[in-house]
């Protein structure tokens, strides 16, 4: 019985965060609901870094480089990629089942960027007469997740022979160079200025009966929730087949695993590109919610709250490492709140973060795998030590007979 | 029929001469005891058969399929398996996990009743089957040099390699290991034993293969490679060496 108390405990939170948006009716609704669908996308970000770094091993630093990829390809892809009835004679154009695949020209950041891009220019000579329609964002996200991937097998090719901190230095490099070359591309990416992004659902949804526009709060909200459950699903199902058993081989050592006959380089090139696709997802759904992203997203502060929040919560689990980044993200934001102590104001927007510090340090001296994720053992191998004790009882009393 | 061959096996750390051109072969399930002195080149050579690393020249053949150039895992799957000096259990993973790795690789299925069985199985033969969900950082040194002896169990390769298999271990489990050694053996398999502890490898092995430097000095039953002049002088070392 006992061992089922974190399948019931998960079962109700998982009803909470359900139902929350129907239920939460106070003045903060839309803060708090921002609130929760951050702590989502970081969940996904902990969830599938504790795979890869908790599970296999793989101490990569580069993780959100490959969220960055996914939010920047389906920005990108909604930026620049248009479909016309139409040719425009302006933009680099070519037939697409009976339209025109129109690609706008990059033109950085300027002031007048409405009358300068090709497709506004030509939009204007029509004078309304033609539509123009902007690429889907689930197509958008979708070439996201794909290049996130495609970016996580070439890594993972690249870091075959590198452990430990070669590859923490390495994959570190990657991601403050994708940061660079954002910066940098300016007339693409639009830089330190930031590439918008149609919301998740231009039109608003529907269902039930009832409409959510484009800024409602709770399309995003379930639509995070939804691909945080996906993706747990998914890394459940996987960490209890024989790819979890081959990986953690992995982690434990390499080369005893490849003479027990695993193949090292497919399973770590593996852990690399499925764990990169799940960074890419949340990159971009987060990208597409959030209407506009930058390369601050890469800033190092950022991987090191994931990390954080996976090692808080326990990276050798990771519903634990997604539970530990629900957690901090939602404190974080409450600690926010500022205080008087006998007439000295106490600073909370920075106080919250020393406070993050020393929980971040008292888990790693005292508590190595979490905080949550030993609780979840404690009932997941409840009676271990029992059964070990009377089965070596049985064993020794049959030896004292013969 | 198991028949691995050693042909002309060179190795080379830059002006370091490791191999210098061993040969033998293994006809059948042959119980093999390999030793030599510290830096003979027993380990090198064991590091070469498994594939973890390559010959500068020469080759190795099992059952008429080139390993010297493979992976170690497609080594492994060719029917060679190994253990290691030093103990290398998967610490944070269960003694069942430990033993499910080599199963699975082989194609076994996970959650099947008779891949249960069979580690089970393995698991009371070395007496360690009530630390079955137990990880295996949690096992006495030596219970993990008999866990390393199931997961080959699970991986039922044709040769077996087994590197300093009595090292730190208590006369007790030593037992289980000999046991573990002939019933292999008495299945089909070819063992080499690599070790230090001369007794055990006297009285187990059917032939002995003696390294010294890089050469393979001494091929033969136990009893004649005792008396090899060239062997003796290996451990002993000669009389002028004395004088000097």
């Amino acid at each position: 019985m006992k061992k089922q108390i974190p399948n019931i405990a998960g079962g109700l939170v998982l009803i909470l965060l359900l139902i929350f948006p129907l239920i939460y009716r106070q003045a903060d609704y839309d803060y708090i609901m921002h609130v929760m669908i951050t702590a989502f996308f970081y969940a996904i970000l902990a969830a599938s870094w504790s795979m890869l770094a908790g599970y296999a091993g793989q101490f990569s630093f580069g993780h959100m480089g490959f969220m960055a990829i996914g939010a920047y390809t389906t920005a990108l892809v909604c930026h620049y990629f248009y479909l016309s009835p139409e040719p425009t004679g302006l933009c680099s154009e070519m037939p697409f089942f009976g339209q025109w695949l129109v690609v706008v020209n990059p033109i950085g950041v300027t002031s007048t960027t409405l009358t300068q891009d090709c497709l506004r220019q030509a939009m204007e000579a029509w004078g309304g007469s033609v539509k123009v329609t902007p690429m889907p964002v689930l197509l958008g996200i979708v070439l996201g997740i794909s290049f996130g991937a495609l970016a996580g097998f070439l890594i993972g090719m690249l870091v075959l022979r590198l452990r430990a901190a070669y590859l923490a230095l390495f994959t570190l490099g990657f991601s403050e160079i994708l940061k660079a070359t954002i910066s940098a591309e300016i007339e693409v990416t639009r830089g330190q200025a930031g590439l918008e992004l149609p919301p998740l659902y231009p039109d608003g949804v529907s269902f039930f009966g009832m409409h959510f526009s484009a800024t409602d709060k709770i399309p995003p909200y379930y639509s995070m929730l939804g691909l945080l459950i996906l993706c747990l699903l998914i890394l459940g199902w996987l960490a209890h087949s024989k790819f979890g058993l081959f990986v953690r081989a992995l982690r434990e050592d390499q080369d005893a695993a490849a003479a027990l006959g695993v193949n090292t380089t497919r399973y770590k090139v593996l852990v690399f590109t499925i764990t990169c696709a799940m960074a890419a997802a949340a990159g971009a759904v987060q990208g597409h919610y959030v209407q506009i992203i930058t390369p601050n997203m890469l800033f190092l502060l950022q991987m090191s709250l994931v990390v954080a929040m996976a090692v808080i919560g326990g990276i050798e689990n990771f519903v634990a490492a997604a539970i530990g980044a629900i957690v901090l993200q939602v404190m974080l934001e409450l600690l926010r709140n500022s205080f008087e102590i006998g007439g000295v104001e106490v600073d909370m927007t920075i106080w919250r973060l020393v406070f993050f510090g020393v929980l971040l340090m008292v888990t790693l001296r005292f508590f190595r795998n979490g905080l949550i994720a030993p609780i979840i053992a404690y009932f997941g191998r409840e009676g271990v030590a029992a059964e070990t004790v009377s089965k070596r009882a049985v064993a020794s009393g049959e030896e004292g007979r013969s | 029929m198991i028949h691995l061959k050693v042909t002309n096996l060179h190795k080379r750390f830059g002006g370091n001469h490791v191999l210098k051109g061993v040969n033998f072969e293994v006809n059948g399930p042959e119980l093999i005891g390999l030793i030599g002195p510290n830096g003979a080149g027993k380990t090198t050579l064991t590091n070469i058969l498994d594939g973890a690393i390559k010959p500068t020249s020469g080759t190795v053949y099992l059952a008429e399929q080139r390993i010297d150039q493979l992976q170690p895992y497609e080594v492994a799957l060719a029917g060679l398996g190994r253990t290691f000096q030093v103990t290398r259990s998967f610490r944070r993973m269960t003694v069942l996990e430990n033993l499910y790795v080599p199963a699975l690789a082989m194609g076994g299925k996970l959650g099947s009743k008779a891949l249960i069985e069979k580690a089970m199985s393995v698991l009371e033969f070395l007496t360690i089957d009530h630390l079955r969900n137990e990880f295996a950082q949690a096992l006495s040194g030596g219970q993990q040099k008999l866990l390393e002896l199931g997961r080959l169990l699970m991986l039922e390769p044709d040769v077996i390699i087994l590197d300093e298999p009595f090292a730190g271990v208590h006369p007790r489990l030593m037992e289980v290991i000999y046991a573990y050694i002939q019933r292999v053996n008495g299945e089909g398999k070819a063992i080499i034993i690599i070790s230090h502890q001369m007794d055990s490898i006297f009285s187990l092995s059917q032939r002995l293969l003696v390294l010294n430097f890089g050469d393979l000095i001494a091929d033969g039953p136990p009893d004649e490679v005792k008396n090899d002049p060239a062997v003796i002088e290996a451990y002993l070392g000669s009389d002028e060496e004395d004088a000097a």
